[in-house]
């Protein structure tokens, strides 16, 4: 009786696991379409299942898009616009998050309610005005309408100021009583405290704004200056010129630093994500 | 002790890169925005001119408003049910023991990582007629279907598409819910007889409910936000049968250069985010109460 029970359970059991990775090769699939169909030179995209086995290997599509046209000026777009506005979270976050968890002043308690509520509104409301304000300034086309608006994201301080207030104080106040100065206390006291916590914003920062693409795609309107997401939803647009091998071929390669990134931190992406659930 | 402004910088320095970027793209743009959706404003005209509520007595008549909202409203309740009890079974299945677990879990979060963008064109390429989807079902005896330019399979189309994505990432967050949940409160339940699905819906739910909660939420505010996929895929056809509230609006303000009236559209898709944001608060809410 008991070991018939066990034998269901065990079938239950695989009965799961089949399901899962049936559910894994779905998940998969698209991806390894997009490799195949990147690596074959010709009649790459429409060959049905035979995109997924690309035989004999081409990189001609890399190539090809690496020699000519604006997909390298669009890696060098996207990749600026990530570093600065990566370096620029990881500093500016920890510095405000430090202010809001240890410092007392005029108006915080406003001041918190309204970073939190700029998490709640939503991009279609801002992004008239602010593309108003671009043109009216001339920084539309420019790194600075690219890089501004993502310098100080709102969801960084607030992990940073739940970070730092747990973190206990007494280094702080001991090198304010041997009378270091605040910038001080700062960066050496509390700033090397917070790395795990820069860890998760910084690599968070980096996978948000690579795939940004609603403003990125408003602020620019020359081709030297689309990031890479933009610059290939717009190279789809030409309906049917469409090269999907080329095309998958740059959504490979702009996959490929997400990926990286993804291999390296995956422990803190996950730490990321569900930072804000526990909430 | 910890006075502003001791010595050295004060607390304003520390605050300041914030100050500029919330000022500049957060609170202006907000009052702005307002005010602009009062008024008629077409760039190349000239500066705004106040003219009232007529922005949103033109959208109370606009047909084709109210089909973008509705276009949206289908999104958004036929993709959440399907991605939130999805993301849970997933969960739940990650959370056993598994041969190579971890290589599981990074497959199935894979797709979350991937740009929106490119997501949409390698299914842009699935669903096309000549496109893997047909090619698959050709192999199988089935017929294929254009199946992004008829009116009544696009949306559909971009909607499993928005599943497939979304998935790992609700997953993901479930999974860590899932982990903070106690064993000895399962192994009390098996001691009473408990049996699998009895044990999940008189344990696991309930746990779950601030991790429901937000998913939720996060899940309804991204997706009454729909607009790559519908940019990539199809831009709001055939026949407007996939125009999006923000694709609408986008497309009245960046073709059509009316930023009024799209400032008005924009409110009003936010007052309805917000109202369905809080629906779902008092509903699980009460649901804890109970």
């Amino acid at each position: 009786m008991s070991s018939r029970m066990v034998g269901a359970k065990d079938r239950g059991h695989w009965l799961i696991v089949g399901l899962l990775s049936l559910g894994l090769v779905t998940m998969l699939l698209p991806l390894w379409w997009m490799i195949g169909t990147s690596l074959k030179a010709v009649g790459a995209g429409l060959g049905g299942v035979a995109d997924l086995f690309p035989w004999p290997l081409s990189l001609k599509n890399y190539r090809d898009i690496l020699a000519s046209g604006p997909f390298g000026r669009y890696f060098l777009n996207s990749a600026i616009v990530a570093v600065v506005v990566v370096a620029g979270n990881v500093l500016f976050s920890a510095m405000v998050g430090y202010a809001f968890a240890r410092r007392r002043f005029p108006g915080k308690g406003p001041l918190w309610i309204g970073l939190l509520a700029t998490l709640m509104v939503p991009k279609q409301v801002t992004m008239i005005p602010v593309y108003v304000l671009a043109a009216k300034f001339r920084l539309v086309d420019t790194y600075v309408a690219l890089i501004a608006p993502f310098l100080v994201d709102a969801f960084n301080v607030f992990l940073m100021r739940s970070y730092i207030e747990q973190l206990p104080d007494d280094l702080e106040e001991a090198a304010r009583v041997d009378g270091a100065s605040e910038w001080r206390i700062f960066f050496r006291v509390v700033f090397p405290l917070t790395r795990p916590a820069l860890a998760v914003v910084g690599i968070n920062t980096f996978l948000v704004n690579w795939n940004n693409f609603l403003y990125p795609l408003i602020l620019t309107s020359s081709d030297t200056m689309r990031t890479l997401p933009v610059g290939l939803a717009l190279y789809a647009q030409g309906e049917n010129s469409v090269s999907w091998g080329h095309l998958m071929a740059g959504s490979c390669l702009s996959t490929l630093p997400i990926l990286a990134v993804f291999v390296i931190f995956q422990r803190h992406i996950i730490e990321g994500i569900t930072a804000g659930a526990g909430k | 002790m910890r006075g502003p402004g001791r010595h050295g910088p004060s607390t304003f320095v520390f605050l300041l890169p914030w100050l500029f970027t919330f000022g500049i793209f957060a609170l202006w743009p907000l009052l702005d925005s307002l005010w602009v959706s009062f008024t008629h404003y077409n760039p190349i005209q000239g500066p705004p001119r106040f003219t009232g509520l007529e922005n949103y007595a033109r959208l109370l008549k606009d047909p084709v408003f109210w089909t973008s909202l509705k276009i949206t409203l289908i999104f958004v309740v036929g993709t959440i049910p399907l991605t939130t009890v999805g993301a849970l079974l997933v969960a739940l299945g990650l959370n056993r023991h598994l041969p190579m677990k971890a290589l599981f879990r990074a497959g199935w979060f894979m797709p979350t990582i991937v740009s929106m963008v490119v997501v949409s064109l390698v299914f842009k390429n699935f669903y096309s007629p000549f496109g893997f989807l047909n090619a698959i079902l050709k192999l199988v005896g089935l017929p294929g279907h254009a199946w992004l330019q008829d009116p009544n399979t696009a949306l559909g189309a971009v909607m499993v598409m928005d599943v497939w994505a979304a998935l790992g990432y609700y997953a993901v967050i479930f999974l860590a819910g899932l982990q903070a949940i106690p064993a000895e409160l399962y192994e009390a339940a098996a001691l009473d007889g408990g049996s699998g699905w009895r044990k999940h819906w008189h344990i696991t739910l309930p746990l779950l409910n601030s991790t429901t909660l937000f998913i939720l939420v996060i899940n309804t505010i991204r997706s009454f936000q729909v607009f790559i996929e519908i940019f990539v895929m199809t831009r709001g056809g055939p026949l407007n049968s996939t125009l999006t509230t923000v694709y609408y609006l986008y497309d009245r303000a960046f073709n059509s250069f009316e930023l009024g009236y799209a400032s008005a559209l924009a409110w009003a898709l936010f007052a309805v985010t917000l109202g369905a944001s809080l629906l779902y608060v008092r509903v699980l809410r009460h649901r804890e109460a109970a």
